[in-house]
């Protein structure tokens, strides 16, 4: 569902990602690790259609489409989905309106009929409760006065009333608390099904205990350097990046 | 601004007597009508007023952002016969109440229906009538010396109406006046006098539209009694070719309340001018606006809440967008007298530009002798987040909705301050039409 080939992207005229390649199928969960700086939200941004990244080479192919040539509303419609590492604030724009917005949009793109007003709201309270979300923060604008890890469920809630085909997930445990891990992974681990692909970026292994991915990838100097099971994330946690590549090539 | 630049007179300026000319070439025919007598003196006093200074420039305080171009050559002509125009062509109403239908200032009786305990007339019938208040409303209030385009609109005092709500009434529906002018490079002098008695309470709607080129000149002087309350609500929608300039003065007698709030977004070009008088205690006052602005359009809101006495509350909340090489106006002052202590004065101004070439200017000023007072100001100009429309983009917004929904969200700030729902109503959905017809 995702082939991305040969990928590399200059951001703000220096390479960021210098031949990144990287193939999943339906229903599979992958997890990227890597270094701070090493381009993990570099090649989210990419796939989502942020401007300010320049593609210099390479192809990403998603259900059969050339993602990078489409505009960021036509990748989420195609059913991509982008759980942001700082999520933005709208002040004014409730969340309400927003998720309902944004899913009528998605479904008019895809030639299905917008959702009847109760039907919404009953879906979204659904979705609240099981992510042990306050319904009055549905009112306040989009994640205004949220606090980090309340931002973080926001992501998931989004992400879990879209309904995406895939779903990346740029460090969507950090800033939460063990608690909030768990039901934010429950919440993850309920969407899952072999339609559903996930991308995993963290930092830490603790998530990859509730999220169990199939395939973990080790992305530094702006390449995969290693792909493996999930016992390579074990192996990170306990050795650091240093054996994965030669950390003086990054500067 | 000092004390002193502010009182100065526009009497001090550099005489434009040639320029201001032809403007008052129409009024001599006004000379043999029936007009009352300090009707005829007011006239002679504006156009001795005008005739020294001609239009402001920008070397003027106060208008230093508001090029009046537009307005010259003087080509615009004044006539007193009776307009003729097309009745289909005046908007059907907004909310399906009571109105007064005004075309080119002129009042139509037959076309106007009011509510119980509203007497309305034309400005000419009242003065006849010579209707308790008029002569003081129309005269006193006028302040030909701070303002040329309100000494203008005095030189050709005739046409207009006079609405008065008996005291202790209050009128649940609200009454619109729609200010219809037809064109044909027409020059439009109405003066309105609105007049709450004590106690009394009422809803106005204004709307200011037309087709084709006119200069709309409109004086609006509202006296409001101890404890009356007002809500006055405008959309100035002149024509595309329109130009608007219109004064309204608010005289708050003890104890009463003003809600005023106004859209602009028609004619090429406007100026609404508002001065809140809180000439008594215990006066609340607020004054609301929003514009939408594209093309070369150019708006202009210039706002003055005065306190005269103690426990004022005034509030100034005005929020717009600006598109295209469009420009937009805010200039709004707090004047607080030395008498007026414990005032409670706000003020603020949001411009939202959606184009490098479309510009905004505020100019906010506390003027406070007062010491204890409290008084504040913000304003701010600025861009859509363009990490703000990318979120949304991501969530599968199209990109103009995006735009929409963050303006819209943008400007309900101000139009949310809106008290009467119904005609808040209309303000999102004129928000809403401006935005899909722009493709936002
Ligand atoms: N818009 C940009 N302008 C300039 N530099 C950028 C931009 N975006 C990314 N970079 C640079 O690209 C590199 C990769 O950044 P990126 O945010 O992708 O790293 P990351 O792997 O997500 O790091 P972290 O683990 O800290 O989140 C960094 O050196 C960063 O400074
Ligand atoms: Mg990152």
């Amino acid at each position: 569902m995702l082939k991305i080939k040969n990928l590399h992207v200059n951001a703000a005229g220096r390479p960021v990602l210098k031949g990144l390649s990287l193939e999943m199928k339906a229903g599979e969960v992958h997890a990227i690790m890597g270094p701070n700086g090493s381009g993990k939200s570099t090649l989210s941004y990419v796939l989502a259609g942020r401007d300010g990244y320049e593609v210099t080479d390479g192809t990403v192919e998603f259900m059969g489409q050339d993602l990078l040539s489409m505009e960021p509303e036509d990748r989420a419609a195609l059913g991509l989905f982008l759980a942001f590492q700082y999520p933005v604030e709208i002040p004014g724009v409730s969340t309400t309106t927003f998720l309902k917005t944004a899913l009528n949009a998605i479904r008019k793109k895809r030639g299905e009929k917008e959702l009847e007003p109760a039907a919404f709201l009953k879906l979204q309270k659904q979705k609240i409760q099981q992510l042990g979300m306050d319904p009055e923060m549905m009112k306040r604008g989009v994640n205004v006065g949220f606090s980090g890890g309340e931002k973080k469920r926001n992501e998931v809630l989004q992400m879990a009333m879209l309904a995406p085909k895939l779903a990346i997930m740029d460090e969507t445990d950090s800033g939460l608390d063990i608690d909030a891990l768990k039901v934010v992974s429950e919440g993850v681990n309920a969407l899952r099904g072999p339609e559903t692909s996930f991308l995993v970026i963290t930092h830490y292994q603790r998530l990859l205990d509730y999220i169990k991915p199939d395939i973990v990838h080790v992305l530094a100097n702006g390449k995969i350097q290693k792909t493996g099971g999930p016992e390579l994330a074990l192996l990170l946690e306990e050795k650091g990046y240093a054996d994965f590549y030669d950390a003086t090539e990054a500067a | 601004m000092t004390a002193a630049a502010n009182k100065e007179s526009f009497m001090a300026q550099a005489p434009q007597v040639a320029a201001a000319l032809p403007w008052l070439a129409d009024a001599d025919a006004l000379q043999n009508d029936k007009a009352a007598g300090w009707m005829k003196a007011l006239r002679s006093t504006g156009a001795e007023a005008f005739s020294q200074t001609g239009l402001p420039t920008l070397a003027w305080e106060g208008w230093q952002y508001t090029n009046l171009r537009a307005l010259t050559p003087a080509k615009f002509r004044y006539s007193a016969e009776p307009v003729k125009f097309d009745a289909a062509k005046i908007p059907s109403p907004l909310l399906g109440a009571h109105r007064v239908v005004l075309v080119n200032g002129q009042y139509q009786p037959k076309l106007s229906s009011l509510p119980e305990h509203v007497t309305v007339m034309s400005l000419m019938e009242a003065a006849d009538k010579n209707i308790a208040g008029i002569e003081e409303q129309l005269v006193t209030l006028g302040d030909l010396g701070k303002n040329p385009m309100t000494a203008l609109n005095a030189a050709y005092l005739r046409d207009g109406f006079v609405l008065v709500v008996a005291k202790n009434r209050d009128v649940a529906e609200p009454i619109e006046v729609v200010f219809y002018n037809a064109g044909r490079d027409a020059a439009v002098y109405p003066r309105v006098m609105y007049r709450l008695g004590e106690n009394a309470g009422c809803t106005v709607i204004e709307r200011h539209c037309g087709e084709g080129a006119y200069f709309a000149n409109i004086y609006a002087s509202i006296v409001l009694e101890s404890a009356s309350r007002m809500r006055f609500y405008r959309f100035q929608e002149e024509s595309e070719a329109g130009l608007h300039a219109s004064n309204t003065v608010v005289q708050q007698q003890k104890g009463s309340s003003f809600e005023g709030f106004s859209l602009g977004m028609g004619a090429k070009l406007a100026r609404q001018e508002f001065r809140l008088q809180l000439i008594d205690r215990a006066i609340s006052s607020s004054i609301g606006g929003t514009y939408l602005m594209k093309g070369q359009q150019s708006h202009d809101f210039t706002v003055l809440a005065d306190h005269f006495e103690p426990d004022g509350k005034s509030v100034q909340h005005f929020k717009g967008v600006v598109d295209d090489q469009a420009r937009a106006v805010y200039q709004g002052k707090i004047h607080v007298r030395r008498a007026a202590q414990k005032t409670d004065g706000y003020q603020s101004h949001h411009a939202l530009l959606l184009s490098p070439t479309a510009e905004a200017s505020a100019k906010p000023e506390l003027e406070i002798y007062a010491d204890d007072v409290k008084c504040s100001h913000g304003a701010t100009a600025g861009q859509l987040n363009p990490e703000a429309i990318f979120y949304l983009r991501s969530r599968g917004i199209p990109h103009d909705l995006a735009r929409s929904l963050m303006v819209e969200s943008f400007l309900g700030g101000a139009i949310e301050k809106v008290s009467y729902e119904p005609v808040r109503d209309i303000y999102f959905a004129r928000v809403a039409a401006w935005l899909a017809g722009r493709g936002a």
